[in-house]
């Protein structure tokens, strides 16, 4: 429990009113948009990074447990108190501090959201490409700690890349810069990139260097509806293969595309088992010809239907049945569970069907939603998290989801996180001596653990 | 009516607690702190009814800082109604504990004068001052085919006291048979449900109800979006009801109204969320303005269901001020942005809103409700 002195420390450190221990404020911080929920001690609210760091003195000496939490958008449970403590939220700390187009890259404090970002950047023609689903409220900086991807994964990768430097505080107080404004830097252990992923146990991040890239003049939009799972898979298949780097390249399943048309999403023909999605961009030019190249490739492979838009609306028309989607599975059931397992390209064919054939199995609701061009699957499982019974069925289900993607060479997360929602399984993807390297590492820089204990390590 | 807690429960269930509604909440976005965010208030609204949480006027107060604007409704993923079970609980919270203090003059009021604003109800014609002739003629009448229902706001206050005087212009030069009902008109009861105390609209509503019945009308018809809305969603289908840039842009399109041009002007429309949200009216304005040679419309970043709310929805004007002032501020900066030297808004409430605050802050902008539009446009 934390003491009342402590709470009057916390309180001194960063004014009355943003350290928060009313019911009301705990309840609001116990939870993310995973399941399990934790009623954390209290809030913390900082305002900077020296704020942060005398916050992190007193918490190493008192040995209170500090969790960092964006925008408890994350759908892994990272940003949840699961052995008690207090709870650091970074709304006061969002300001972009600078655009500067020179160097291409903005440097900007962790409670930024994605979209206002690149909302801004948008106004230098610049782009910061990462783009998960949660943009529109999630943070840079809890970006940045669970390394967030997004559609645009396969062409420009996930935030780890655009990352160029940070300042962190570590969980015994001290300050440190790791990178720069370079987008070249070899000097010693590449500390940026070991925070990015880390799920807030290693330091608490309250700047941040991101590198930005020219906006892309132009894009080609292209549906496409296939009869049998093989041919959309041929289709993705042949598209990577001929050279043509997609940014989008989404496949939708036949159990949510019977979602969609319940939910009056869009109409697709009866026979429809597989959607894909795929938008190229770049040059005017190159673009026009890519866009040709893919309608072609889906007619060669069987598309039952293909659709190339002629403008913007017609490619916004196109996206509805995507975006549509993640609503239309949410309002099935009470919870729908995320999955990101992920497998190489070329087994995600098999590893959807081992999905379709888990959900009979274990008569579950799964439709699957996939980043074809990079094997990053969704399945969504629609479930209601007060049938016990159920629950037990998705974990038998989930076990042996991971086991299959596992002897594919595949990974437990492809970029929702570990956190608590997979840390049982995660022996079966890391050896012993892997798993000993991370607490060796994380013990460096949290001696005491006190930096959101209990999550995946 | 009973609070009716099924309803409640199915909804706070049906949260993934995405988040995505955080983006669309223009308190959250002011207050920062999880508990004002759509996601935090369900959670609220869940931990309460699970014995977690006592209800306290701790916990009504934060239920108060919302403006029941609906965008976070629109926005959710799986459905929910946030806009609903936040209604609820405002009346699980008052039944409890109490009126919020800044609400109980305007409730009271309701109770003893039948207006908002305490005033003595026969006073509600005060609007038709300089227009006594037609007035007379319209308030005088035994029988009528349509009543125009003028609400509190465009009665008492004077701001927007030419909203009702071009009404009845408007309606007047397209020859519609209408009355309007004067001191016997009582608020619709709007302010009752945001306050959480849903219980005294009956007696309001059957007493407007009357009232409309003893004219042998068959509509009405309403310039306040919140009055329209409280009719729709309480008083029953007895009678057709319409907003004002419905019955207008119905008026346009039979031919029975002509509107001249106006002097060039780049113009935007503020979606009123009683309107747009939840009465679904986003075409009539549209039609009505492009309707009007001179007027070039130009839409903000978000219009229509993702029209944000100007600040003055679900009471908190009254029940906190300051917050609904800057919350109106970013709706002026929205306009701004689009270049419009006008706004143009279909809402007495959202009029007095921004033209109160564009006039604190001596900003340049024209700020109209587009029954203004269309009587400078009347061609009589």
């Amino acid at each position: 429990m934390l003491d009342e002195e402590s709470k009057a420390n916390l309180r001194n450190i960063v004014g009355p009113e943003w350290f928060l221990d009313s019911p009301e404020d705990i309840a609001t911080y116990s939870y993310d948009a995973f399941l399990p929920e934790f009623v954390p001690d209290g809030v913390v609210v900082p305002d900077s990074a020296q704020e942060i760091s005398q916050i992190m003195t007193l918490a190493n000496e008192k040995k209170i447990n500090i969790v960092p939490r964006g925008a408890g958008t994350n759908i892994s449970g990272t940003a949840v108190a699961r052995r008690r403590g207090v709870i650091m939220a970074f709304h006061r700390m969002n300001k972009i501090l600078e655009i500067d187009v020179d160097n291409m890259c903005a440097v900007v404090q962790p409670g930024v959201v994605n979209a206002d970002l690149q909302r801004e950047v948008a106004k230098h023609g610049l782009m910061y490409p990462p783009d998960p689903a949660s943009m529109f409220v999630s943070t840079i900086g809890g970006n940045v700690a669970l390394n967030a991807g997004g559609p645009r994964g396969a062409k420009y990768g996930v935030t780890r890349d655009y990352l160029l430097g940070l300042e962190v505080v570590l969980p015994t107080g001290e300050i440190i810069r790791t990178g720069g404004k370079t987008l070249k830097n070899v000097t010693g252990y590449d500390l940026t990139r070991l925070f990015c992923g880390s799920e807030g146990t290693l330091g608490i991040i309250t700047e941040i260097i991101v590198r930005l890239i020219p906006q892309p003049p132009a894009k080609a939009t292209l549906q496409a509806v296939f009869s049998d799972l093989d041919d959309a898979a041929k289709t993705v298949s042949a598209i990577v293969a001929s050279g043509i780097v997609p940014t989008t390249l989404e496949l939708i399943d036949r159990v949510i595309l019977d979602i969609i048309r319940d939910y009056g999403g869009a109409g697709f023909p009866s026979e429809a088992e597989a959607l894909l999605l795929i938008e190229v961009d770049g040059e005017t030019s190159a673009v026009e010809e890519q866009g040709r190249r893919i309608e072609r490739f889906c007619k060669e492979r069987g598309a039952i239907e293909v659709e190339r838009a002629k403008d913007p609306q017609e490619a916004e028309k196109l996206w509805h049945a995507r975006r549509t989607a993640f609503g239309a599975v949410a309002s099935v059931r009470p919870n729908c569970i995320v999955e990101d397992a992920t497998v190489p390209v070329k087994h995600l064919p098999a590893m959807i069907r081992k999905i379709v054939e888990l959900a009979e199995k274990y008569q579950l609701k799964i439709g699957v939603l996939a980043h074809a061009g990079d094997g990053n699957l969704h399945p969504l499982i629609m479930t209601d998290i007060r049938d016990r019974a159920e629950m037990e069925r998705v974990d038998k289900a989930l076990d042996e989801m991971y086991e299959v993607a596992l002897s594919m060479g595949g990974t437990l997360s492809g970029e929702h996180g570990i956190g608590i929602a997979k840390d049982r399984f995660i022996t079966k993807e890391l050896s012993p001596k892997a798993i000993e390297v991370m607490r060796g590492i994380k013990r460096v820089f949290d001696p005491n653990n006190i930096l959101n204990p209990g999550s995946f390590l | 009516m009973g609070i009716d807690w099924d309803r409640i429960e199915r909804e706070f269930y049906q949260c993934n607690k995405c988040g995505l509604c955080l983006a669309a909440c223009p308190v959250g976005k002011e207050l920062l702190l999880e508990k004002y965010t759509p996601r935090g208030k369900i959670q609220l609204a869940r931990f309460s009814r699970n014995g977690n949480l006592e209800i306290s006027e701790r916990l009504r107060d934060i239920f108060t800082e919302c403006l029941l604007c609906g965008a976070c409704t629109v926005t959710c993923p799986s459905g929910v109604s946030l806009t609903d079970l936040f209604v609820a609980m405002r009346e699980v919270l008052t039944s409890t504990t109490g009126l919020p203090p800044n609400m109980k003059p305007a409730v009271e009021a309701i109770g003893e004068s039948h207006n908002i604003s305490n005033e003595d109800n026969s006073e509600r014609d005060e609007w038709a001052e300089d227009l006594e002739e037609l007035y007379n003629e319209v308030s005088g009448k035994d029988q009528a085919e349509v009543v125009y229902f003028v609400g509190c706001v465009a009665s008492f206050f004077p701001m927007v006291q030419y909203i009702p005087q071009n009404v009845i212009k408007i309606l007047d030069a397209a020859e519609v048979d209408f009355a309007v009902l004067g001191g016997k008109e009582w608020c619709c009861g709007f302010p009752l449900i945001g306050a959480g105390a849903p219980g005294d609209l009956t007696v309001v509503k059957e007493h407007n109800l009357d009232m409309v019945r003893s004219l042998g009308a068959k509509s009405v018809v309403f310039s306040c979006p919140s009055c329209y809305r409280t009719w729709r969603e309480h008083y029953g289908p007895e009678f057709s009801l319409f907003h004002i840039t419905e019955f207008i842009a119905d008026l346009l399109e039979h031919g029975r109204l002509k509107l001249g041009g106006v002097e060039e002007t780049v113009a935007t429309y503020h979606d009123p969320c009683d309107l747009g949200r939840h009465g679904g009216v986003y075409d009539a304005p549209r039609k009505i303005l492009q309707a009007i040679p001179g007027i070039v419309l130009k839409e903000m970043e978000n219009n229509r269901a993702r029209s944000t709310c100007c600040g003055g929805g679900g009471n908190l004007e009254m029940t906190d001020p300051a917050l609904s002032r800057r919350i109106t501020k970013k709706k002026i900066e929205e306009t701004q942005a689009t270049g419009a030297d006008t706004l143009v808004t279909a809402c007495q409430q959202c009029v007095r809103t921004i033209k109160g605050a564009v006039r604190r802050e001596k900003i340049n902008l024209n700020v109209f409700d587009i029954t203004e539009t269309v009587a400078r446009a009347l061609q009589v």
